[in-house]
């Protein structure tokens, strides 16, 4: 009876010890893992070049200012690579969203987006202050 | 339960997760510097990239001086305060159609990076195709049918088109929209005049001024069919200067023009030799590339050569189309300002697979 027990014994010690080499195993494997956004960082610094450049005379100010969004579209549209979808959207001083119309070319679906933001400024007729916010994903 | 079971469990339990946590701690404390040798690649190569764009190079004047190798490559425009604003010499001087052109060889040594290759392009926003579409026959004229599409990739580009004809002794401009990306167009030309024709459009979006594109297109008129471009002259634009070097003997060269967007105007001769001749450009306001016709006779045949200045598109460099199984090889997208305009350029970096 003596040695059944110990038998037994050494089987709970082996399910135990399988237990716990699994769970080593799981809690390693799951440890955070400093994921590379990369792609993402690429994405996001294209779109704050572009728009960079765009406005490097002003011209998105002043588009802003004439409420020309068709403008800010193919400029957007022609500036960023093919391929490359994008949403704008353009917030006052008070954080109120100002365009009136989509300023767009699609919808994102599942993909993986970025995002950047950039502060731009017009002064006619008076100062005005602008956050634009560029949303950016790759079209598979 | 005998105790010596449970001491023997509890010290085999205590092993196996002390060495357990021993190769978590490792795995914990080495992935960073593990992950860091692959994912710092394109890392690193995105700031080559950059570094190709902002950095003057060394002399920071090297594309106004056709005779000097850059000792350290770099595309920037020294003096300016904005990013990303190239030099239109340096950028002239990657086209391999000038005569002052720096080979790949001798911008990947000044790079002094001896393991990382590159490839540049660095072109228009949007593409101009011209076609003729018809001809008709008048008393004293013929009239050319021309179909004019702007386009990336596909997509239509609403612009203003500028569109000038020359011929021998003949200049004619015409500006027209193109709001739906095409436009066709006829041009009307008198039998007194003798071609070939060259038709030169030059295209801004609608909305951006800084957003222009251009082509040429050469047809008979009056004459035998064109010769392709480059049969008769080599164009190299430098430092507000163009060298018309002979390709062939018995030239003689009768016009030069410059032509932008808002302006054209008759180059002046600087200096003239038995195998070139040397023409200054002025200095337009217009944010858009120069287009620079010479014309000319080659004995008693007449023709008429183009170029851009800068001279676009510019695609040097390595040639990764096979190597992307042995090498890492990354691209990266930039908009680039050469001259106030705006040009896409794209950068490939490559090296030995890690």
């Amino acid at each position: 009876m003596r040695n059944g027990n110990a038998g037994q014994i050494r089987i709970i010690e082996a399910v135990f010890a399988v237990f716990v080499i699994y769970s080593a195993f799981a809690v390693t494997a799951n440890l955070p893992i400093s994921q590379s956004n990369s792609r993402n960082d690429n994405l996001a610094s294209l779109g704050l070049q572009t728009l960079t450049e765009l406005d490097s005379d002003g011209s998105l100010g002043k588009y802003i200012d004439q409420g020309n969004w068709t403008a800010l579209q193919e400029d957007l549209s022609l500036a960023l690579p093919t391929g490359v979808s994008f949403n704008l959207t353009i917030y006052d001083e008070q954080m109120c969203e100002i365009n009136t119309a989509v300023i767009g070319n699609g919808s994102f679906g599942n993909q993986e987006m970025a995002f950047t933001e950039y502060v731009c400024t017009s002064r006619s007729p008076a100062f005005r202050c602008y956050l634009i916010r560029l949303y950016l994903a790759v079209t598979t | 339960m005998p105790a010596v079971s449970v001491d023997t469990f509890f010290a085999c339990s205590l092993m196996v997760m002390l060495v357990l946590s021993a190769m978590a701690a490792t795995t914990t404390v080495l992935r960073p510097h593990i992950n860091n040798a692959a994912e710092g690649i394109p890392e690193r190569y995105r700031e080559i990239s950059k570094y190709l764009l902002l950095n003057e190079g060394k002399p920071s004047n090297w594309g106004q001086n056709g005779q000097t190798a850059p000792e350290t490559f770099g595309l920037a425009k020294p003096f300016v305060k904005s990013a990303y604003e190239l030099d239109m010499d340096k950028v002239s001087r990657l086209n391999s159609e000038n005569v002052y052109a720096i080979s790949y060889a001798d911008a990947y040594a000044s790079l002094k990076m001896p393991d990382v290759s590159f490839k540049m392009e660095i072109k228009p926003l949007f593409e101009v195709s011209i076609s003729l579409v018809a001809t008709f026959k008048l008393d004293n004229d013929t009239v050319y049918k021309f179909r004019i599409s702007t386009e990336r990739n596909g997509s239509p580009v609403p612009t203003q088109l500028r569109m000038l004809t020359v011929a021998e002794d003949y200049l004619d401009a015409i500006s027209v929209s193109a709001a739906s990306g095409e436009k066709l167009q006829n041009i009307t030309i008198s039998d007194s005049v003798t071609g070939p024709a060259l038709l030169v459009v030059l295209a801004r979006s609608s909305y951006n001024d800084k957003i222009a594109s251009f082509n040429a297109f050469a047809f008979a008129h009056n004459s035998a069919e064109p010769d392709p471009k480059g049969t008769f002259l080599r164009l190299s634009p430098l430092d507000y200067g163009l060298n018309a070097s002979f390709l062939t003997s018995g030239i003689s060269l009768t016009q030069a023009y410059a032509l932008t967007f808002d302006y054209d105007s008759p180059l002046v001769q600087m200096a003239n030799t038995s195998e070139s001749v040397t023409y200054e450009i002025p200095h337009f306001l217009d944010s858009a590339p120069t287009v620079l016709v010479v014309t000319g006779l080659d004995t008693l045949t007449f023709f008429s050569e183009w170029t851009a200045y800068p001279q676009m598109p510019i695609d040097m460099g390595a040639d990764f189309a096979d190597s992307h199984t042995l090498s890492d090889v990354f691209s990266f997208t930039y908009l680039v300002t050469v001259d106030s305009a705006i040009y896409d350029c794209a950068i490939w970096l490559g090296g030995p697979k890690k």
